[in-house]
């Protein structure tokens, strides 16, 4: 790592931002703090959280340009769409196939946990972690009540566990790792397993000779087309859930590249978005039109 | 022109797919909000249907993405 000397108007900013931080915090702390019944309790109390806030803005300003004006230069901006590999054991392993394993045994770990731990304890007005739990499972159970016809415990078991693993492999990225969702082939693999699911209960419900049957219901010709149709569900939904992925994390990658040293802080609230909801929102959709296909080959063709 | 001038181009004319996705969304939300301003009460199965018709007309625009992506990432 090279050295750089900063230029003379980075010194004098680092400096102020600095004095200007050590300032308001020792301002902060001269000011007493006050009791309930004193007069103009409110004015002071404001008063120091305005202290507290511009202290610890301007040191947080002071560390991001201390990053800034002493890191070395970055390299150009490249992105891949195939992750890393690494060797285990000689054998040639995709580095989001081992960060996928992690998380599902962080996952299995808290799942054992909660059983072993809060389970037991549940009361019978729901709180805290019971709550969150119960809210999530309720949800994903009307979800499936409401478009597959009728309450499949099975189904929405497995989609709650996938949403578990897909959600805990995006918030990886907020650690500094590649998420394992940016990878066609996770994506790929989940919708394998929802056209399996499909084709499952299609004749499982209504037999092959009625699957076969729905090809050719209201005409002979228009086989071919249906049956592309039917092959074309996983490739769109694993492309449609790539590209949602890959697009945000490569915004959250310019976003590091355009701060270069300077991105402190600011990328957060942006990685909240593109890491927390945005994958919560692709999750949905997803368990949403699969549930729609599973629930189109099982019901009766008129 | 060199090669890598053309992949950028093509790169660039198969990302114009969001002009469709974003003239269909467009006109999806505007319907929904019609919907929802004549009948209110039934706003959460209107809300729950235009999520789902925004997913499908989004995914053209996804799907330019990711051809671009792959044009510009693995043609060398």
């Amino acid at each position: 790592m090279q050295f750089n000397m900063p230029s003379i108007g980075k010194w004098i900013a680092l400096v102020l931002s600095l004095a200007i931080g050590v300032a308001a915090l020792y301002f902060r702390a001269r000011i007493p703090q006050p009791e309930k019944a004193d007069t103009g309790f409110k004015e002071t109390k404001k008063k120091r959280n305005l202290l507290m806030m511009a202290g610890v803005l301007a040191l947080w300003v002071c560390s991001g340009l201390i990053l800034g004006c002493f890191g070395s230069e970055k390299g150009a901006f490249t992105v891949s769409i195939s992750p890393a590999r690494m060797d285990i054991f000689g054998f040639s392993v995709s580095s989001s196939v081992v960060m996928t394993w992690i998380v599902i045994a962080v996952l299995s770990l808290a799942a054992v946990l909660i059983r072993i731990f809060a389970i037991p304890r549940f009361k019978e007005t729901p709180r805290g972690l019971q709550l969150v739990l119960e809210t999530a499972v309720g949800a994903i159970n009307d979800l499936t009540k409401e478009k597959y016809g009728h309450p499949n415990e099975g189904l929405a078991s497995y989609f709650f566990a996938m949403g578990a693993l897909f959600i805990g492999t995006a918030i990886v990225e907020l650690v500094g790792f590649r998420p394992p969702t940016t990878d066609l082939s996770l994506t790929f693999s989940y919708a394998l397993i929802t056209f399996i699911l499909i084709n499952v209960f299609g004749i499982y419900k209504r037999g092959i000779k009625g699957r076969a049957e729905a090809y050719i219901k209201p005409n002979a010709i228009i086989a071919p087309f249906k049956l592309i149709s039917d092959l074309a569900v996983p490739i769109s939904l694993a492309c449609r859930l790539f590209g949602n992925m890959l697009g945000g994390m490569i915004v959250v990658e310019l976003l590091y590249y355009a701060l270069g040293a300077f991105s402190v802080g600011i990328p957060a609230l942006l990685g909240l978005y593109f890491n927390a909801f945005h994958p919560l929102i692709q999750y949905f959709i997803f368990i949403n039109l699969s549930l729609t296909f599973i629930g189109e080959a099982v019901e009766e063709v008129a | 022109m060199t090669d890598i001038g053309l992949i950028a181009i093509g790169a660039g004319i198969a990302v114009l797919t969001g002009a469709g996705a974003g003239l269909g969304m467009g006109i999806a939300t505007g319907k929904a909000v019609e919907a929802i301003a004549r009948q209110p009460e039934a706003g959460g199965k209107i809300n729950a249907l235009l999520i789902l018709g925004m997913a499908l007309t989004e995914s053209t625009a996804i799907y330019g993405f990711v051809i671009s992506l792959i044009m510009i990432f693995t043609m060398k």
